[in-house]
């Protein structure tokens, strides 16, 4: 037996090894589709998670640099301030107290 | 490459990708199959890429390659867990199924007794019609190691096949 005739019989027990694989293989989309579609579905949960980290460092960085508002100097009032018990310090004698009558200079008649 | 083209290029080695993957799982369809989708999923995340350095069918065989050779381990320590022994159970039955084609099942328990870099480098080369350098560069061997496996496993098999009725 050649060298050649060993090589055709090695081919042609391969082919019978091999013989039922038509028959037991997968379609390719059963193989293919599977693994396509969580890779679309990570894809986009991925996105949804950079979006929202996106989103927050844009808001947080625009809460730090945004110009503060300047506070309100506080209002000038020019009234005074009444208390709502100051009433009770009205007394008669009060007005007695401050207009006590101005006394003559010595020696007037 | 681009998704669309590297879709088509796949879908086209298909069968001959998984005609590989059955050597590589000693004919078991689910396991061929479990191969297959985890070197699809490998190249569609990136974690295998094709680098123009051979061809796209050798790239491709070498990835089922490693994905098969990755599985086969991970079994192999799961059945050596202690817990298992613990339990009775065992691993998963590596038992052929039983084919009705009975010829061909012959000649794969024959492929089955050799030594996998043997049974590959004869599956690459006389079901594949790959070159023994491009087999090398899919089992990732130097061409001298391909070599000698090609030649003892061709002569074991021709051996074993020697009183079998094969063409």
């Amino acid at each position: 037996m050649t060298p050649g005739d060993d090589e055709a019989r090695l081919r042609a027990a391969m082919v019978e090894a091999h013989r039922e694989d038509a028959r037991r293989m997968p379609r390719f989309e059963t193989t293919w589709d599977p693994v396509r579609r969580p890779r679309t579905q990570r894809a986009t949960w991925r996105w949804a998670v950079l979006s929202t980290v996106a989103l927050a460092a844009a808001v947080g960085g625009w809460l730090v640099a945004r110009p503060k508002p300047t506070p309100a100097p506080w209002p000038v009032v020019g009234t005074r301030w009444v208390g709502p018990t100051d009433f009770l310090l009205e007394t008669p004698d009060q007005i007695t107290l401050r207009s006590l009558p101005t006394l003559a200079p010595r020696g007037f008649p | 490459m681009a998704s669309l083209e590297l879709e088509r290029q796949i879908a086209a080695l298909h069968p001959a990708s998984f005609a590989w993957a059955l050597a590589c799982t000693r004919w078991n369809a689910a396991d061929a199959e479990e191969v297959l989708q985890s070197a699809y999923l490998s190249i569609l995340e990136g974690r295998a890429r094709f680098d123009g350095r051979s061809t796209f069918r050798t790239w491709l065989f070498a990835v089922v390659r490693n994905i098969a050779a990755r599985a086969r381990r991970r079994r192999w320590l799961e059945s050596r867990e202690p817990w298992r022994a613990l339990l009775g159970a065992s691993a998963p039955d590596p038992v052929e199924p039983v084919l009705a084609e009975e010829r061909g099942a012959r000649v794969r328990r024959a492929l089955g007794t050799l030594p996998a870099r043997q049974r590959e480098v004869l599956d690459l080369v006389f079901f594949h019609e790959m070159t023994v350098e491009e087999a090398a560069e899919v089992m990732g061997v130097s061409i001298g190691t391909a070599r000698t496996h090609y030649h003892r496993g061709k002569l074991r098999l021709l051996a074993l096949l020697g009183t079998e009725d094969l063409p």
